[in-house]
């Protein structure tokens, strides 16, 4: 009996489940040997009522998911939050900085009273997660040796290191020798600095590491001479999620 | 080859000569050489002589590089198949065609650490196939401090060193190797004398221009890191360190690394990778159960300006720092150059210098005149006399130092104090009649006048000591520095766990202190165990050696220290059956004795070894012993 | 039996979450319904207040299939607000991205969320067994697409290099060679692809409606300025936009657009109706192949004419890249200076019109944010041809019902997720 495996997706872009599916035709063959995709909505038809591994991707901003969610939870030996939306809550929490009423009314204007949203909040303010793969998207590598981690018994090894390690190993100059701000320092590598090797800067989708000096990062960003509040302010765009109770 | 001989500067190289030697290296080797990158300069492949930039300051990562990249494949495995580890090398000819002194001398000490004890065989296959070729650095950059350091020049660790003399470059062959790559190159000729003279002067010219250097010598760091080891220095310079590893990633000298297994989706095919890992990310010393044994920025701040400064050289002989100063440009906190933080820690020990000359503490001979308020016979050879000193004040002592006793016209001798600080007001010198000093004091009365100089010496380690089961053992007169301890055990007792004391004296009439052993025995927050070695009428205690007394305890060794104090003969048996009880060798405190004259290390008498009694001890623990051939017996 | 009782709860293989409701009461259609449920995501509200170096960063992740359209998208909007043209050198190295991003998106639909209804198969991955050499060519095919795009932008989902005003890191030309042979060297599996699915067999339903999308005289555009509509004819974006209409439908967070008529499509069987003729040699010979010819009215081609387009999409490829090697990549220097003002940017996504309409203030930083997405402005033509289509086949089992309108469904290749979170110009509210 193989190891059953699901995807599941709440408020996301899908961009995750996607990514964890771009992989050689190999590496595809591998793993449909090794395990069974009992659910996985976007690419096929079947349910399942249980699983052993179950991928998560997308926050949760509708009461509507949570019941839902809870479900997968029941259902699932192990459940892994799948990107950051489903980690840290991602992009969707820029819109926790309205009211939800206001946010919908924005949107949609009069016809606001048909939608219903709720602060934004990672899938572990719902329901416990064994594993997190961070990133917005994950990391496909990283993606892969999860679940052959996962399938052998071992634990997942989540860096807990700052992108800087990364960049450094990558050879990059850094961004602020080139003028720019980076939050690189204070959040959690994994992705191979892919970013600042693209020529920008970490925006920090991978979230925090466990013990940021973040005071340290404010003095940083001080003696670049940078308005400490406005880049902040840019890097909140994926760490302003609060665990909200639900 | 004569290899001792050092390598002279004996050809000049044209522009032209220059680029054919580099065709010439690109036809059968991969070729990397410093190239610009965002600004910066960094070593990569080049095909064309044209993006090389010879002139370049420095690089964001060092040629080490090329012999520890950041990912190695060391060992491909095939799971479920015994014995299929195979080992994957990468043997690819590589020449580095640009390499500073600074960074000639990391991969000399890296040589060191691959090729030595246990020859890495990844390194070893790079370091066989890499050629390299060294360039003077003539326009350092502006973190550098190399001279500091002695790396500014190299004379070894080149297959071929060029320095740009501008119309030429001048070369000097380390090796055979770097011969046969300059030989016969179009525009290659001998050096003339004045282009032999340029390349002193350029390199001279270049030392000024180096910016940074260190306030003291370089020998001397070492020393100054462990003299302040505790210094709050650590903890305030990395309050804004990240932990972000960017220092030790783009330095020549760090290695550290971590080892990964990679396993394939068909749950079959494995890859043993090696990953750069670095002792100033915080996970770094942390184990599988949770531990972490580096677990503050502070710690793992000190600890690499300590490995840096001092523990790479003991290790490997070679430089540990070759001030390159790649970190202090690569750290965003800015606190990351040794340089600086080896200028700061010699400033707090110069400024404790000075505030130590100014202090009173000085080493005068003229005592300090104290009358004898008590006499107390004590045995047959031993007296106490309780010191009056003026104002009833202290002399500021700790447990287990000492003082210089002073009998004009006589002489001085060290005297251990045996009364404890928190007693106001007393000084109690327990004194055995045996030179002539002692002797004379021995004739004098209440009243007297005598000279005391300190207190000299370290004292009981009371931090090692507090929470702790104690166990104290005097044997003999080692209860005069012993009594001072257990008073300021017993006048602090709620800081300490169990305390018991052993005492040996020869036979109960040299028993001494008998009514304070008697209070001792009576108390019920200390157990006193005595013996004889020879017993006698009326004594109904133990007889036997000190070290009977030591087996029948029943101690927790993780969380017990033993202060042992007595005549010489005793301390191996006794230290053997401490160590038979599971105490390791710095839970076992020990006070020695030697002659003194001074009191203030420089009379010399009291060495042992590289350390002194009366500065460095007279209590040292058992480790520290060991470090000692001459202190054991 | 002529009850029916259909009731689809989160349609499969497809973008996003959609529900299909049929009731049909003794030979009567009471209900027919195509209904989203997916979560409003409210993208204009992430993008207030937010500087413009962040604006697309934030607007790609509206999609993870069509992130790069996105950011295309909005980095127009705002070149187009602050008065930035891009180089040619921008144009080509954008245009060569975009190809990877149809080819993707092309690719997963046809292989992965269309085929296996043509094949027998639920899924892919049961396709991996029973059609292997089929599952691998679509796997290299996409591995192809993100190689392009991971060189180009440094990431394929969430491209990272591309700015306002050009690219902040550029693709050497080596890079470029490796994948022009690349692409050359599939260009053999894209007609295959083709070929596959001459033989699948496509329900023959028509409806014809009206077709809008980008259009020029001698290109077939998936970045531009001019819209065509099958019905209006040729306008730049600032005049078509506001004769676009979008309202809510009850029930649904996603709302419906229409123009001319009370729906319209957008996508690829749109862009091959309004621009076939200016395909390239080879995709013209394989939509011929297919026998597709313009006009098409048949939904189910959607997915044929997504064949002919990749195709095409990798010729154009060559093309950009000869052009670029030719000229030689050079460095550029950025220089935005933002101004108070409104841009829009629009582009062709693999499903259809995208438009990014974002207003400025000064400082550079987003007052409002408009988003119109294709399959938004599909989603009325999807209920139109649901309502068209169950009558004709109303005797049918139930099972059969639900399968033609499921494959009807994706044949539009249906990106659900994006299209809740676009906010609307003008709203007229149809109960």
């Amino acid at each position: 009996m193989k190891p059953k495996v699901a995807f599941f997706d709440f408020t996301c872009c899908e961009g995750c489940q996607l990514d964890a599916l771009n992989m050689t035709g190999d590496q595809l063959a591998s793993l449909l040997d090794a395990v069974d995709i009992v659910e996985f909505r976007e690419t096929k038809t079947g349910t399942a009522d249980h699983y052993d591994i179950a991928f998560v991707e997308g926050s949760i901003s509708r009461d509507a998911e949570i019941p839902r969610l809870r479900g997968i939870r029941e259902r699932a030996e192990v459940l892994v939050a799948l990107g950051a939306c489903a980690c840290i809550g991602g992009v969707n929490c820029l819109k926790n900085a309205f009211e939800p009423e206001d946010a919908l009314r924005r949107v949609y204007g009069d016809d606001a009273v048909h939608y219903d949203t709720i602060p934004a909040r990672p899938i572990d303010a719902v329901v416990a997660v064994d594993h997190y793969l961070h990133g917005c998207p994950i990391n496909g590598e990283e993606f892969r040796r999860t679940v052959a981690d996962l399938l052998l018994g071992v634990t997942p090894r989540v860096p807990n290191y700052p992108v800087c390690v990364e960049c450094k190993m990558a050879g990059n100059v850094c961004v602020f020798e080139r003028g720019g701000s980076c939050v690189g320092p204070i959040i959690r590598g994994g992705c191979n600095a892919v970013c600042v090797t693209a020529g920008r800067h970490c925006w920090g989708c991978r979230g925090l590491v466990d013990d940021p000096n973040v005071n340290a990062q404010k003095e940083i960003l001080e003696r670049a001479g940078l308005d400490v509040e406005e880049v902040l302010e840019k890097f909140r765009i994926y760490l302003s999620c609060r665990k909200e109770a639900s | 080859m004569n290899e001792r001989r050092t390598p002279r500067p004996s050809h000049a190289l044209s522009a032209d000569a220059l680029a054919a030697m580099f065709a010439r290296l690109a036809q059968s080797m991969r070729v990397v050489a410093p190239t610009e990158r965002d600004g910066r300069f960094a070593y990569a492949p080049v095909d064309r002589f044209e993006e090389v930039r010879l002139d370049f300051d420095t690089t964001v990562l060092p040629p080490t590089v090329h012999l520890l990249p950041a990912k190695e494949l060391l060992l491909r495995v095939r799971l479920g198949e015994a014995g299929s580890a195979e080992q994957v090398v990468d043997d690819l000819p590589t020449a580095l065609f640009g390499v500073h002194p600074y960074d000639l001398r990391a991969i000399e000490l890296l040589d060191e650490a691959f090729l030595g004890t246990r020859p890495d065989p990844h390194y070893a296959a790079r370091r066989r196939n890499l050629l390299i070729v060294g360039i003077d650095c003539l326009h350092p950059s502006a973190t550098s401090f190399a001279p500091s350091m002695g790396t500014q020049v190299a004379t070894s660790g080149f297959d071929l060193l060029l320095t740009d003399i501008g119309e030429a470059h001048v070369a000097t062959v380390g090796s055979d190797r770097g011969a046969s790559t300059i030989d016969g190159l179009p525009g290659l000729r001998a050096a003339t004398d004045a282009e032999i003279a340029e390349v002193g002067a350029q390199r001279d010219a270049a030392t000024a221009r180096f910016l940074v250097e260190l306030d003291v010598p370089r020998e001397r760091v070492a020393r100054l890191l462990v003299d302040h080891y505790d210094d709050p220095y650590w903890e305030e310079r990395s309050n804004t360190c990240l932990s972000c590893g960017s220092c030790v990633m783009v330095c020549p000298t760090c290695f550290c690394f971590d080892v990964a297994d990679d396993v394939g989706l068909d749950l079959t095919s494995s890859s043993r990778v090696r990953r750069w890992d670095g002792c100033m990310l915080s996970d770094f010393a942390r184990v599988a159960g949770g531990e972490n044994f580096r677990a503050t920025s502070a710690g793992r701040f000190r600890h690499r300006m300590l490995r840096k400064g001092k523990y790479l050289m003991e290790r490997y002989g070679v430089v540990g720092c070759v001030g390159c100063g790649r970190c202090a440009t690569a750290c965003l906190s800015e606190i990351a150059s040794p340089a600086e933080a080896w200028n700061a820690i010699a400033k707090i020990d110069r400024e404790r210098r000075e505030e130590q000359r100014a202090a009173a503490v000085d080493g005068s001979f003229v005592p300090q005149s104290v009358s004898l308020g008590r006499v107390v016979s004590l045995a047959d050879k031993e007296k106490l006399f309780v010191l009056g000193l003026p104002g009833g004040r202290g002399i500021g002592h700790m447990p287990g130092q000492f003082v210089m006793l002073s009998v004009p016209g006589v002489g001085e001798a060290p005297i251990s104090i045996s009364s404890s600080p928190t007693r106001e007001g007393t000084l109690d010198l327990a004194i055995r009649d045996v030179g002539n000093v002692t002797h004379a004091i021995h004739g004098l009365e209440v009243g007297a006048h005598v000279g005391i100089r300190g207190p000299f010496g370290n004292g009981f380690p009371i931090d090692a000591l507090e929470w702790k089961d104690l166990v104290l053992v005097a044997g003999g007169i080692g209860l005069f520095p012993l009594r001072s301890l257990i008073q300021y055990v017993l006048d602090r007792r709620e800081r300490f766990g169990e305390m018991t004391v052993l005492y040996g004296a020869r036979t109960p009439a040299d028993r001494l202190f008998v009514d304070e052993l008697d209070q001792w025995a009576a108390r019920d927050d200390l157990r006193l165990l005595q013996t004889v070695d020879h017993g006698a009428e009326g004594w109904d205690g133990p007889v036997g050696l000190i070290t009977t007394l030591i087996s029948p305890l029943e101690i927790e060794p993780a969380k017990t220290m033993a202060v042992v104090v007595g005549p010489p003969v005793m301390y191996r048996f006794v230290i053997a059956e401490l160590k038979k009880k599971g105490l390791g060798d710095n839970q076992i405190i020990l006070s020695l004795e030697r002659h003194m004259k001074c009191g203030t290390g420089k009379c010399g008498h009291c060495q042992i070894n590289g350390l002194t009694v009366c500065q460095d001890g007279p209590v040292f623990t058992l480790a520290q012993l060991r470090e000692l051939p001459e202190a054991v017996q | 039996m002529s009850d029916k009782n259909i009731h689809v709860h989160h349609v499969t293989r497809i973008e996003g979450h959609a529900d299909i409701h049929v009731v049909v009461t003794g030979g009567r259609v009471e209900t027919v319904r195509w209904e989203i449920p997916e979560s409003p995501r409210l993208f204009e509200v992430m993008l207030l207040g937010r500087d413009h170096s962040d604006a697309a960063h934030i607007a790609s992740r509206i999609c993870g299939i069509c992130s790069i359209s996105h950011s295309i998208a909005s980095l127009r909007a705002s070149e187009a607000a602050f008065g930035i043209v891009p180089s040619e050198q921008t144009e080509r190295l954008r245009r060569l991205l975009f190809a990877a991003e149809i080819l993707e998106s092309h690719i997963l639909h046809i292989y992965f969320l269309a085929a296996p209804d043509f094949l027998g198969a639920d899924s892919a991955f049961s396709l991996a067994a029973s059609h292997r050499e089929v599952v691998l060519r679509a796997m290299n095919l996409k591995r192809l697409a993100y190689t392009l795009a991971d060189r180009l932008a440094g990431r394929k989902t969430h491209p990272i290099s591309c700015v306002v005003g050009g690219f902040a890191k550029l693709p050497s030309p080596g890079l470029l060679e490796e994948a022009r042979a690349q692409i050359e060297a599939a260009i053999p599996d894209l007609e295959e692809t083709a070929q596959l699915l001459a033989t699948f067999d496509i329900p023959g339903f028509t409806r014809e409606t009206e077709y809008i999308g980008l259009t020029a005289a001698d290109d077939y555009p998936f970045i531009g300025r001019t819209v065509a509509s099958s019905d209006t004819g040729v306008a730049p974006i600032e005049e078509f936009l506001p004769t676009i209409r979008e309202h809510c439908r009850p029930h649904s967070t996603a709302k419906h657009a229409r123009h001319e008529r009370e729906s319209y499509m957008v996508g690829a069987l749109a862009r091959f109706n309004l621009n076939a003729a200016n395909l390239h040699p080879r995709a013209l010979r394989a939509a011929a192949a297919l026998g597709l010819n313009a006009p098409c009215h048949n939904p189910y081609l959607i997915t044929a004419a997504q064949a002919v387009e990749v195709v095409h999409a990798a010729e154009d490829s060559l093309v950009q890249i000869d052009a670029l090697l030719e000229a030689g990549i050079r460095p550029e220097t950025i220089h935005v200076s933002p101004r108070a003002g409104r841009g829009i940017g629009v582009v062709e996504a693999p499903r259809g019109l995208l438009i990014h309409d974002y207003t400025y203030d000064d400082d550079g930083r987003v007052t409002a944010a408009d988003c119109i997405i294709p399959t938004a402005q599909n989603h009325g033509n999807i209920q139109r041809d649901f309502e068209a289509l169950v009558p004709a086949i109303v005797d049918r089992s139930e099972e059969e019902i639900r399968r033609a309108l499921e494959m009807l469904a994706r044949a539009y290749d249906p990106c659900v997720s994006c299209s809740t979170h676009e906010l609307k110009v003008r709203l007229d509210v149809e109960r």
